[in-house]
């Protein structure tokens, strides 16, 4: 059962059963979840999230203001059906990350045993994203992230409203960005006609006609893989996109882009996102008017070209079918490729060039995350964690040295009066005279080392006495570096436009009408 | 939005040299592009977006020039620089050809042969060429400027003995000099980013391209037209319903970039459902107009006058020549700033918000025409209205005349008075539902320090929302992650539970707080610092890397978290040991 309005595009104010939500447990583990009500075979408490920070159970999630920091609660996981770890990992589908344990949806005899609030564990229950899904989406093949489809939307002036082609879907985290910013309603859920909307206008009837036929963002997602196409289709369902998006099943290098559906002239594109091994090979299904057969051979014929299937379909003989172009004929078409080597990308240039696209750009994201933190050195930080004993000033380190060398300066004193008295004793004793008193040796070390600077064992004790009245988050200095790991290449992006055709009789047109 | 170009619309032209002009198409007004020449406005008008023209060789320098649009091949042979260094017309066929081979270093056939810069002479003399005689050749050269390219390399002694790679080279940063051509492009936010970034990036907090467009997707922006409007539990405030809270210091470039993603920055087209019929096209503004190509002869004659009746054009000042259209209904009065899903709500620290780059997009803030989706969706209201209405004399209402005194008054004093009710009405809305908060996400781009703005701001927006803030420096970020931190939030809980633990003293608390805690931490979830370029690459045969030069300046740093409902009480973190190396334990919250 799908949700009424997606998550993604009007989340609501708070959560609700059958819809996606994700808890977040960390800044970059979250657990997406369809919720439901329905009785679990596998817990008595209903379906279970199964985190490292605890259990929490769907009817905890559900209803619940978006953002809620939720606890965990108390389920018996021990005794439920023996199903192993194994299994739940093989599962697939929605919401599938090795913690979750959705289980079947099947209902089991009795009503679901309202849970006990454990005593400790929590996470948040936030509203989904195009960027918290693409931090936890399952992946099925390379996935499209946040930095880079930011930018592509942008360079592509991917607007409301606007129909996109995207062949290669993927892992789908493109498909719900760009879902996300086309989205302008869909038939069935217009905007709503204001009443400063119908004033907005001078109120003629035609013009008022009109605005309900506003064009309708659309994304049409075409994936050779066919297990992966479903998967995609079923997961947008779940997630109330799929009146936004056409999933098709298609080898577009041999088939092209064109699609049946409801709408004339679909897919009637102004954006094009290319994530295909040879972008150049689909590219002659991208022309306003049919592209020169022998140009169409020339490029699929390079001698470079993988010898995958589409060689074989490429040189297969044109469509018996007319031709049908899939771009919008009125606006700019925008095109992006998404390759990760140079060579590709050479090759889908030369392609471009050849089918008279202009603008050629290519860009390289380098995207970073820091970590902010603070560096805490110095010897009082001896046997501290999180920081570094070492001396912080010229004056520590000196003051440290003189430490040691006036506590050496002692010990060797002692040193050296012991084996003075054992001398002396010895030598008593071969005069048999009786040994001197060992307390005042005693007394005598003790006062000697009074004003000695403290030993390590007293320092570390005191540092750790210490720490718990510092208040230590706000002490050190505040730094920030790269993250440890930093995604240094994606893919090369590739930009180009292809302008509305302009003919001699348009621009004849044009000269009477505007001189 | 952007078919073709419309007529008192502002687009960009990119010359030779790369550099961007913007310009208003007002029809019947000459364009002058400088040295590369003057054109006539209505030579573009109604022709698509993206179209290279070149001024064409003319006999006569008085008469009006003559534009030829460029073909797409004819410019790739030009940057690819093949052999033959200006192609001319009829290439449409045979440049395919030449992608696959000729420009490779070495042909399969081995004809082309790569010769190498040993024998280069890095002299200036070897352009034989003066400077006077090439400015005299300037003179005398109407049209493209290829014939003076031409003679240039012509007079050039070394030209046979460069590489393929420097003549290229040579040749491209000849045309770019001497060329005299421009492209048309549709002034959008990319467009008007790069404009600005070279022209003044100062004013716009230095923000790239490349920061813009992650602040549009962490915040989430999208239409909201659709929305529905819900009201929180309390049934006063409203939550959600595509509302971001803005605080823009960038003259308005990042209100026009989260108005474009909402659908709302451009004025109103209808070249959605182009079939419209000849009959309404009187009734329509006036962007409509080029937009059938398929119109009467009648039709085109009168045209221009329907140009002048025009609404998105209005704040620039309908300059056309042509007397007004006399139809014009009274229209009815449209609250300003009324709509109540897929607004901006901007906050400003002056008097009047600065959103100046919105002129570009027919958008006055101090005269907004009624027909601009921003006129109802664009709301902003100051620092004093929001934090402390009531110091704000506008926020007061002011007193209501009764109807039949109003009806002896003059027309200008009546003017006047429901300038100001409505002034009045404008403000108190807007303050009030701003005030009680739910907004979908807020977008920081402000010289001031974030702390001071998220403390007032983030308790605004609704729970799950996203909270975006860009500075131009790292510093102020990592401070605002240090406030919103782990270790602060843990040690903010526990002095909120007054576990003393001997740690604090309990004489001067609250002070205190107000240093260490300037802001609630438990109210954002993974407070993140990110920052990301996007390095340009030359793509041409042979010849593919990364550009040499770029752009420093500000780096451009972006923080993101996302708004969270913390529990009463207090709340213990737990975290199964053993298994992957993790630190537990790290988050521990609780109360707001």
């Amino acid at each position: 059962m799908a949700p009424a309005v997606s998550p993604f595009l009007d989340p609501g104010t708070s959560s609700s059963a059958h819809s996606l939500g994700i808890l977040q447990l960390k800044r970059d583990h979250l657990i997406p979840t369809v919720l439901s009500d329905a009785a679990s075979t596998e817990y008595a408490e209903g379906n279970v999230v199964n985190t490292r920070f605890g259990s929490f159970t769907h009817s905890s999630l559900i209803n619940k203001p978006w953002g809620t920091q939720v606890l965990a609660s108390v389920v018996d996981t021990g005794s439920r059906g023996g199903r192993s770890k194994k299994r739940k990992r093989e599962a697939n589908g929605e919401g599938n990350a090795a913690e979750d344990a959705v289980g079947s949806e099947e209902p089991v005899r009795g009503a679901v045993k309202a849970a006990t609030t454990a005593s400790s564990g929590f996470a948040h229950l936030v509203p989904p994203t195009p960027e918290t899904w693409t931090l936890c989406l399952p992946h099925r093949t390379q996935v499209v992230y946040t930095p880079d489809y930011s930018f592509i939307i942008q360079k592509t002036r991917l607007r409301p409203g606007d129909h996109i082609i995207e062949a290669g879907a993927g892992s789908g985290s493109f498909t719900h960005a760009v879902a996300r910013t086309v989205f302008n309603g869909y038939t069935g859920l217009d905007a709503p006609e204001e009443e400063n909307d119908e004033h907005e206008v001078n109120g003629t009837t035609s013009r008022k006609r009109k605005r309900r036929q506003q064009r309708h963002g659309h994304v049409y997602s075409f994936e050779y893989h066919k297990p992966r196409a479903e998967q995609l289709r079923e997961e947008l369902v779940s997630h109330g996109l799929e009146p936004l998006v056409t999933v098709t099943n298609r080898d577009v290098y041999a088939d092209g882009f064109c699609v049946d559906t409801e709408e004339e002239n679909a897919p009637n594109a102004d954006v094009i996102f290319l994530d295909l091994p040879a972008p150049w090979l689909a590219l002659k299904h991208l022309t306003r008017s049919p592209p020169p057969p022998a140009l169409v051979k020339s490029i699929s014929s390079d001698p470079s070209t993988p010898t995958a299937e589409p060689t074989t379909s490429t040189s297969a003989p044109l469509p018996p079918k007319p031709f049908r172009s899939p771009l919008n004929p009125k606006t700019t078409t925008r095109l992006c490729t998404f390759s990760p080597c140079i060579e590709q990308v050479q090759k889908t240039v030369a392609a471009m060039r050849s089918y008279g696209w202009l603008d050629i750009e290519m860009f390289t994201m380098e995207h970073k995350r820091l970590e902010v933190r603070r560096e805490r050195v110095g010897l009082a930080e001896e046997g501290l964690r999180g920081a570094n004993p070492s001396p912080a000033t010229v004056q520590e380190a000196v003051q440290r040295l003189r430490d040691v060398e006036d506590r050496a300066k002692v010990f060797h004193g002692l040193q050296k009066e012991k084996q003075e008295q054992m001398m002396r004793r010895a030598e008593a004793k071969k005069r048999g005279e009786k040994a001197p008193a060992a307390e005042s040796e005693a007394d005598g070390k003790q006062k000697k080392t009074e004003g000695l600077p403290p030993s390590k064992h007293d320092r570390l004790e005191r540092a750790s006495k210490d720490s718990e009245s510092r208040a230590l988050f706000k002490e050190g200095r505040l730094v920030c570096r790269t993250e440890p790991e930093i995604k240094t290449h994606t893919s090369y992006l590739v930009f180009a436009v292809l302008p509305a055709q302009w003919t001699a009789e348009d621009e004849e047109k044009a000269r009477r009408k505007w001189g | 939005m952007h078919s073709h170009v419309r007529p008192n619309t502002h687009i960009a032209l990119r010359l030779p040299s790369g550099i961007l002009k913007l310009v208003e198409t007002t029809p019947n007004t000459n364009i002058n592009l400088g040295k590369f020449g003057t054109f006539s406005s209505n030579q573009i008008i109604g022709r698509p977006y993206r179209l290279t023209y070149e001024f064409l060789e003319q006999e006569d320098p008085k008469a009006q020039p003559k534009l030829r649009v460029v073909s797409a091949a004819e410019l790739h042979a030009e940057a690819l620089g093949s052999d033959y260094a200006a192609p001319t017309e009829a290439k449409d066929d045979d440049a395919p050809a030449e992608g696959g081979v000729a420009y490779d270093i070495v042909g399969e056939n081995g004809e082309v042969i790569m010769r190498n810069n040993r024998l280069t002479v890095d002299d200036p003399s070897r352009q034989t060429l003066s400077m006077d005689e090439i400015e005299e050749l300037k003179k005398a050269a109407s049209g493209s400027g290829k014939d003076i390219i031409e003679k240039i390399m012509a007079s050039h002694l070394g030209i046979e003995e460069k590489t393929k790679f420097s003549l290229a080279k040579y040749t491209l940063r000849k045309s770019r000099k001497y060329l005299k051509r421009f492209t048309v492009l549709p002034l959008d936010i990319p467009i008007l980013s790069e404009y600005a970034t070279e022209k003044e990036a100062y004013r716009i907090m230095e923000l790239r391209d490349d920061s813009l467009c992650l602040i549009c997707s962490w915040a989430n922006v999208h239409s909201g037209a659709t929305s529905r409007v819900m009201t929180s539990e309390d049934g006063t405030s409203q939550i959600g319903g595509g509302r971001w809270l803005v605080v823009d210091d960038t003259g308005g470039l990042v209100t026009a970039a989260l108005a474009e993603r909402m659908g709302i920055l451009y004025p109103p087209t209808e070249e959605e459902s182009s079939d419209s019929e000849d009959g309404d096209e009187e009734g329509l503004p006036a962007e409509q107009n080029g937009d059938t190509p398929v119109t009467t002869t009648t039709e085109d004659t009168h045209m221009p006058d329907a140009t002048t009746d025009t609404t998105a054009g209005a704040p620039n000042g309908p300059a056309c020549s042509q007397p007004r259209s006399p139809r014009k209904p009274r229209q009815q009065h449209i609250p300003q700033s009324s709509a109540t899903r897929n607004t901006l709500t901007v906050l400003h620290s002056n008097n009047q918000p600065n959103l100046s780059h919105l002129k570009y997009f027919g958008f006055d803030s101090g005269d907004p025409t009624p027909s601009h989706p921003l006129y109802t969706h664009l709301k902003s209201l100051s620092w004093l209205q929001l934090l402390s209405p009531t110091d704000d004399p506008t926020y007061f209402e002011p007193d209501v005349i009764p109807e039949d005194t109003l009806a002896t008054l003059k027309s200008s004093k009546r003017g006047n008075y429901y300038r100001k009710r409505r002034r009045w009405e404008r403000t108190k809305r807007v303050v009030d539902e701003t005030r009680v908060g739910g907004f979908d996400g807020l977008v920081v781009a402000s010289s001031m320090e974030p702390v001071t703005i998220l403390k007032e701001c983030v308790p605004l927006v609704k729970g799950g929302g996203q909270v975006v803030v860009y500075s131009p420096n790292a510093e102020p970020l990592v401070q605002l992650c240090d406030y919103y931190g782990k270790e602060r939030r843990t040690a903010y809980i526990a002095s909120q539970f007054g576990q003393q633990n001997g740690k604090r003293k309990q004489n001067g608390v609250d002070e205190e707080d107000e240093d260490d805690f300037p802001v609630n931490p438990t109210l954002l979830l993974a407070p993140s610092l990110q920052t990301a370029r996007a390095r340009q690459w030359q793509v041409l045969p042979g010849r593919t890397h990364a550009h040499m030069t770029s752009k420093g300046g500000a780096e451009g740093y972006l923080f993101t978290a996302t708004r969270v409902l913390p529990i009463e009480g207090k709340v213990e973190a737990r975290g199964l040991r053993g298994g992957k190396k993790r630190k537990t334990g790290t988050d521990t919250s609780a109360p707001a």
